[in-house]
């Protein structure tokens, strides 16, 4: 017998949550009261991170961590949950309820092959399930990933793997889904494809939560909108009204935040130096037909850069289409496998920085910050002062440079590798991705920072980001990288 | 780079390893060390023989009791103990410089250094670790300390070499050694602000392990009669030359085969669990 693809039940049920409280000790992450999610209408919950958002949906999925303790209740049509028990709703896990999580490259098991791995949320799974893992290719097969069944988890592109932890998460036929930061690191076309997946999923009279603080994301999906900031709702209402007439401050600032809204002293207007190469400007990093192939794979192929004091790049294109490797190229960090790359004479003595995607992995891992800065100040003969006035300026104390990087969130590590960054006065900062991680409010200030800071220095800027509104918002000039075929 | 859920709380420090188990283990060892350094200073001469006192029971004045030359037990026990632990020290210190400078150097260096350094380790991985010790034994000259020191250090450097490789290439490879390049910060910050601190809990953890088999491959050469040779105390000779007085005298055997137990669970529990 086989079992048939199962599509979502189409209930006519309610998930409504009259109250609901996450407390860490006498902390409270999240207070939520009067949250009703219909059938087919998305609730979308945005805010900056540490809001409370994700703690919430980790309290209605009953997925908390054991520190935290959840208060309240939750309905699905006529059955009552009690919040504070985890146990009482796992077994509506994945065939009632289901969570896509943060970062799926990372909650893929990555020593199991994705069919199989696919299949395992099947109704009635039993190892070496030929129905399941038939469904399983099915299901792989309708969101286009038809070859991806015998591969593992790493050789997905971020995009392919949210998409595979979609196929998971829904197998079992959940009517009710709860999808955590979505758009996390994913480029414009990854982020329509899955807008479309759960496009079908409320058509087909599924419900969804979303968490995410993605303003674009909220504005496609529709439906409500609830703003949370610090562990409450700050605004409620349909999509459209919150986000185009927000009636709260707050969410003023999250719509200003969109990099197609900024405004700041240090943005020129791409009128200003818009062609041509300024002439008497000597250049930084010339690159002559340069070429990059990984496997059978050409990344790019000819391509020629010229960088000059003050410019600010902008490398733009979907993800995987080899940006950062461009970039490290440019930095003389990568090969590359033909052509030249020249740097002036000059820009040898830490004058090419660079800030990374993750900022936590850029810091020596076991020391201090202080340990790890302290090397850049003998270096460069750096005073103490001007470290203590850089983070004044980039809005933090000298007491946090006591800790380490990994006790630090990852938009103040961040503001920290700008520091660090600027110490060698840089002729030339290349800026890998340096906000995609971060929610926009942090991203805005973020960037704020970084750019006035290379304003005043008249420090040159590359820049790698697949967000094209960034880019037109921040960089003069775009190289844009296509898919090679 | 996840977004943990509790970002925003303080974050967890190093896990601490149940304190008391360390602490006694730590009190443990301290107590055999002192035992293993005061003792031959203040007891009787292991090698005096009494042959009229010949397989005496324990006193007060003999806490351990005479054995069968009439030598004192707990003295021969106090030299056999120092004998392991400084020897043991001695070899995993060895074996610990050796191995790190190589697995850092290969690591680093690559290319033919690595290659070069891959084969050797791995021609020793191919060989059980005793029967390096006995083929350095039996070039050297039998019973020698320092076949037995050579021997045990040559089998003990690939442990370290393999595990500071392959760390030490992940930590070089990683993006914080890339932005310590551009920054031109040069080798001797990236050994010591990246290298050693990811290192030190792993070789901690190693070398505690490397006593513990040094010691035990010491008393095993012993027990087989390959080791040392009498008359030095040692405490696999020990436990070998007491068993035939076993019905006797259980307390000749059991004495060094408890100061082994003793060692042994006491450098296994001092290892450090926060190197995760």
């Amino acid at each position: 017998m086989t079992e048939t693809a199962r599509s979502p039940h189409r209930t006519d049920h309610l998930l409504s949550v009259p109250k609901a409280i996450v407390r860490h000790g006498s902390h409270t992450l999240a207070d939520v009261a009067d949250l009703r999610i219909e059938p087919g209408r998305a609730l979308t919950i945005v805010g900056e991170s540490g809001s409370g958002k994700s703690v919430l949906a980790h309290a209605l999925m009953g997925t908390l961590p054991t520190e935290l303790t959840a208060e309240g209740s939750m309905s699905i049509g006529p059955t009552r949950f009690d919040l504070a028990d985890r146990r009482g709703r796992r077994h509506l896990w994945g065939r009632e309820l289901a969570l896509l999580p943060q970062e799926p490259s990372l909650a893929l098991d990555p020593t199991m092959r994705v069919r199989q791995q696919v299949a395992e949320g099947a109704y009635g799974w039993r190892p070496r399930d030929a129905a399941a893992l038939r469904l399983a290719d099915e299901r792989l097969d309708h969101f286009g990933l038809a070859n991806a069944g015998s591969a593992y988890p790493h050789t997905l592109s971020g995009g392919m793997a949210q998409r595979v932890a979609y196929a998971a998460a829904t197998i079992g036929g959940a009517s009710i889904l709860i999808v955590d930061e979505p758009s996390k690191g994913l480029d414009a076309n990854a982020l329509e494809l899955l807008a479309r997946l759960l496009d079908d999923h409320l058509a087909q009279g599924g419900l969804l939560l979303m968490i995410t603080h993605d303003l674009r994301l909220a504005r496609r999906i529709g439906g409500t909108v609830m703003v949370m900031r610090a562990a409450t709702v700050v605004e409620s209402g349909p999509a459209e009204e919150v986000l185009t007439t927000p009636a709260h401050d707050y969410t003023r600032q999250l719509v200003a935040a969109d990099p197609a809204n900024w405004s700041f002293p240090w943005m020129r207007r791409a009128t200003a130096s818009a062609s041509g190469a300024e002439p008497g400007v000597p250049a930084l990093v010339s690159a002559h037909s340069i070429a990059k192939t990984y496997g059978d794979r050409t990344l790019f192929n000819d391509v020629d850069i010229e960088i000059r004091a003050g410019e600010r790049w902008a490398i733009t294109g979907p993800s995987g289409v080899g940006k950062t490797t461009l970039g490290n190229v440019l930095l003389r960090l990568t090969s590359a496998d033909r052509g030249t790359v020249v740097h002036a004479p000059g820009t040898g003595d830490g004058r090419l920085q660079k800030l990374y995607q993750d900022p936590g992995l850029s810091f020596p891992r076991r020391v201090s910050l202080q340990r790890a800065l302290r090397d850049v100040m003998r270096r460069y003969e750096v005073p103490e002062a001007r470290v203590h006035a850089l983070l004044a300026k980039v809005g933090l104390s000298p007491s946090i440079l006591q800790r380490r990087p990994t006790e630090v969130s990852g938009g103040e590590l961040q503001r920290i590798a700008i520091v660090r960054a600027m110490l060698p006065r840089p002729a030339l900062l290349f800026a890998d991705e340096a906000t995609s991680r971060l929610d926009l409010a942090s991203q805005q200030a973020t960037m704020d920072i970084l750019m006035s800071e290379l304003d005043e220095i008249g420090c040159a800027l590359l820049m790698v980001t697949h967000d094209r509104a960034m880019a037109s918002a921040v960089a003069d000039r775009q190289l844009s990288l296509e898919v090679q075929p | 780079m996840t977004t943990p859920l509790l970002e925003e709380l303080a974050p967890a420090g190093p896990r601490r390893p149940r304190p008391i188990a360390r602490r006694s283990a730590a009190l443990g060892l301290l107590a055999l060390a002192v035992f293993a350094l005061v003792g031959p200073l203040v007891l009787a001469d292991p090698a005096a023989q009494d042959l009229g006192r010949y397989l005496e029971s324990p006193s007060l004045a003999e806490p351990l009791g005479r054995d069968d030359y009439g030598r004192s037990v707990l003295a021969r026990l106090a030299h056999a103990t120092r004998l392991s632990l400084v020897l043991a020290a001695l070899c995993v210190a060895t074996a610990l410089v050796l191995g790190t400078a190589a697995g850092i150097a290969s690591a680093w260096l690559g290319g033919w250094v690595d290659a070069a350094l891959r084969a050797v380790s791995e021609a020793f991985v191919a060989i059980p670790a005793l029967l390096v010790v006995l083929l350095v034994s039996a070039l050297a000259s039998g019973g020698s300390l320092w076949a037995l020191y050579l021997g045990l250090a040559l089998a003990q450097w690939v442990e370290y070499f393999r595990v500071v490789r392959a760390r030490a290439s992940l930590v070089l490879g990683s993006p914080a050694v890339e932005a310590a390049g551009l920054l031109r910060l040069g080798p001797v910050h990236i050994i010591r602000q990246h290298l050693w601190p990811d290192l030190r809990p792993l070789l901690t953890t190693l070398a505690s392990l490397g006593m513990v088999t040094s010691i035990l491959a010491m008393s095993t050469l012993g027990f087989v009669k390959v080791g040392l040779q009498p008359p030095r105390a040692e405490l696999g000779l020990m436990i070998t030359d007491a068993f035939p007085f076993y019905d006797v005298a259980p307390w000749m055997v059991i004495a060094p085969i408890g100061v082994l137990f003793l060692l042994t669970v006491c450098f296994l529990g001092l290892r450090t669990s926060k190197d995760a």
